[in-house]
């Protein structure tokens, strides 16, 4: 099973994507976040802590050479983002703390793919 | 945004389009950290002045993160000299590196003027400083 580079990592970048289209709508009508999207980010987060442990797995059962601590830090990166960006977002009541979620939500498929990069081997 | 500013205390850094400036301040202090602790930590004799540059970087992002997001006077200065050194920084570094390959042979976050980083890192410097101008 490969958590990094299969179906999950794919079904994490979708499920991001619709919640930063979604957030940024909110964004344009102007409306406040409510518990649906949070429960969305939820999901989001679960899903990236599941990337997290499995990526771990993924990597101790491969014996190729690529950057672990880098790969371990940006899986916990990916972990940390959504929180923060929810602890920084909703701090203000206001379009701008709506669009830091959904710049939190639109940089995790940029994430995954930095974990792709670094598991694919050195860039540089 | 701009009516969202106006409801902000004393006009704040961090308040209104603040309120993501420091989210993607946030978000290059991490990535800039993450990188450099990485380099330091495992590959540095391979290339000392680079990974010491990267983590330079990384604690200006960490300074102006922090400045901005606590936004009174003492802040603003600070923010608005870790901000300058950014934006110096990024030109240097990315125009030396298009000069001389040689001179940067592992990336910092602002080899290339920051193309690693869709050239975010270039125009970041303009908006904070253009943000600590339009709150004053």
């Amino acid at each position: 099973m490969a958590v990094v580079t299969g179906l999950y990592a794919l079904a994490i970048t979708v499920v991001a994507l619709l919640l930063a289209a979604w957030a940024f709508g909110l964004v344009l009508a102007d409306r406040r976040p409510g518990t649906a999207l949070l429960a969305g980010g939820a999901v989001l987060e679960a899903l990236l802590v599941g990337f997290l442990i499995g990526g771990i797995v993924q990597m101790i059962g491969s014996h190729r050479d690529f950057a672990r601590a880098e790969f371990v830090i940006y899986l916990l990166a990916c972990v940390a983002i959504p929180p923060m960006a929810a602890a920084w977002g909703l701090g203000e009541r206001g379009r701008a703390g709506t669009a830091v979620l959904a710049a939190g939500f639109l940089i995790m498929p940029v994430m995954v793919l930095r974990v792709q990069q670094v598991w694919a081997g050195p860039v540089g | 945004m701009d009516e969202i500013k106006e409801e902000g205390s004393a006009r704040s850094t961090a308040h209104g389009f603040g309120r993501l400036l420091v989210a993607i301040y946030g978000l290059f202090a991490v990535a800039a950290t993450g990188r450099s602790a990485v380099q330091l930590a495992t590959k540095f004799h391979e290339a000392p002045l680079a990974y010491l540059l990267s983590a330079f970087a990384a604690v200006v992002y960490i300074v102006a993160t922090v400045s901005l997001a606590r936004g009174d006077a003492r802040s603003r200065r600070v923010a608005a000299v870790a901000i300058s050194i950014e934006l110096v920084g990024v030109i240097t570094v990315g125009a030396v590196s298009e000069l001389i390959p040689n001179a940067f042979p592992h990336a910092t976050v602002w080899t290339g003027f920051g193309s690693g980083y869709g050239f975010v890192p270039f125009v970041l410097p303009f908006i904070g400083l253009w943000w600590l101008r339009h709150t004053r």
